[in-house]
């Protein structure tokens, strides 16, 4: 979901740094081959210096991938459910079987979401905070990899821009980096583009309108 | 036209072309907000928990979005509200089929550790 108040964020951050070139087009054969009707995100593996980024992240992903069409397990009281049962440590939960989650949650499919930056670096004249995530599900029957997705969103305000679309990028910037970076507006931005984008997204879920009727698209 | 406006128009029409495919299907109300700031602060869980009884209250027979019904029952269940958490987990299993095996563990978690019914809620 892109919510109305992100949007000078979003057409700044697309302004700025353009969409990244597209990849191959993805091989959405054994997607197909499952059709998951639901996804359990699991504990974020976090490779930021920021402690708090998988929460903070999780608080942005069950809503995209529900606007998609899936039913997304509840993600707070599964990260909860998961850390009383001793599976807080995403590295050991994204290196172990899919099959088990399958079972354990009765979920057709395992987000695994992986935190490469969180960070803003702080230049003489300008902050540039970045957001880089990479998201993997895989098959909660058969274990396989069913869809791979990878996203950079840069947000670099230009010191020396002018005229109107500079006026908004700066007051976006104000806004962006006042005391601390809200990295927020850009995860949803990388949810975004992740999920929704024709070609390279995840194909529309069982409750929305085009599920099964996107095979051109995907 | 002046390539700063220009340069604006842009921006929008590529803006516009990336929230194509996200019409809501649901009403989320505050829920994204009010889990970011429980994260912040965890002493935040009496605004989750109201955000999230809002959504389900709001939804005034439209579908509630999956995960709330379960999210409520969840808060309700750490407050000790053990019968509220299972008619929470019933109502998720039931507008949502796909979460009927884990909510049946909960339900069975949520009946084992009862505290006297009576009394839920109340301090220790």
């Amino acid at each position: 979901m892109i919510k109305l108040s992100n949007f000078p964020v979003i057409i700044a951050v697309l302004a700025l740094c353009g969409c990244a070139s597209p990849p191959a087009k993805p091989d959405y054969t054994q997607f197909r081959s499952e059709g998951p009707r639901s996804i359990v995100v699991v504990p974020v593996i976090n490779k930021s210096v920021d402690v708090n980024a998988p929460d903070y992240f999780l608080a942005t992903i069950a809503h995209p991938l529900a606007e998609r069409g899936y039913y997304v397990f509840p993600v707070n009281m599964v990260k909860s459910v998961m850390a009383d049962d001793g599976l807080s440590d995403a590295n050991l939960v994204h290196s172990g079987d899919p099959r088990r989650l399958g079972e354990l949650f009765g979920s057709d499919a395992i987000m695994y979401i992986s935190i490469e930056r969180w960070n803003a670096k702080y230049i003489v004249l300008s902050t540039s905070v970045t957001v880089e995530l990479t998201y993997t599900l895989k098959s909660g029957h058969t274990g396989q990899e069913l869809w791979k997705n990878h996203q950079t969103i840069v947000y670099t305000p230009q010191g020396n821009s002018n005229g109107l679309a500079g006026l908004i990028a700066d007051a976006v910037a104000a806004a962006i980096t006042k005391a601390s970076p809200n990295y927020i507006p850009l995860a949803n931005q990388a949810n975004a583009q992740a999920i929704n984008l024709k070609g390279t997204g995840l194909p529309a879920g069982p409750y929305d309108g085009m599920f099964g009727k996107d095979a051109a698209a995907f | 036209m002046n390539t700063g406006v220009s340069l604006l128009v842009g921006a929008l029409i590529v803006g516009l072309m990336g929230c194509a495919t996200t019409n809501q299907k649901y009403d989320w109300g505050k829920y994204d907000a009010s889990l970011y700031s429980y994260y912040k602060d965890p002493s935040k869980e009496g605004e989750l928990s109201a955000s999230l009884a809002a959504v389900i209250n709001n939804s005034k027979g439209a579908k509630v979005p999956p995960g709330i019904y379960a999210e409520y029952g969840y808060l309700q269940l750490q407050q000790g509200k053990n019968q509220e958490a299972v008619a929470s987990f019933k109502q998720e299993a039931a507008h949502w089929p796909e979460s009927k095996v884990f909510m049946a563990q909960m339900i069975k978690v949520a009946s084992e550790s009862a505290p006297a019914t009576a009394t839920h809620g109340s301090s220790q």
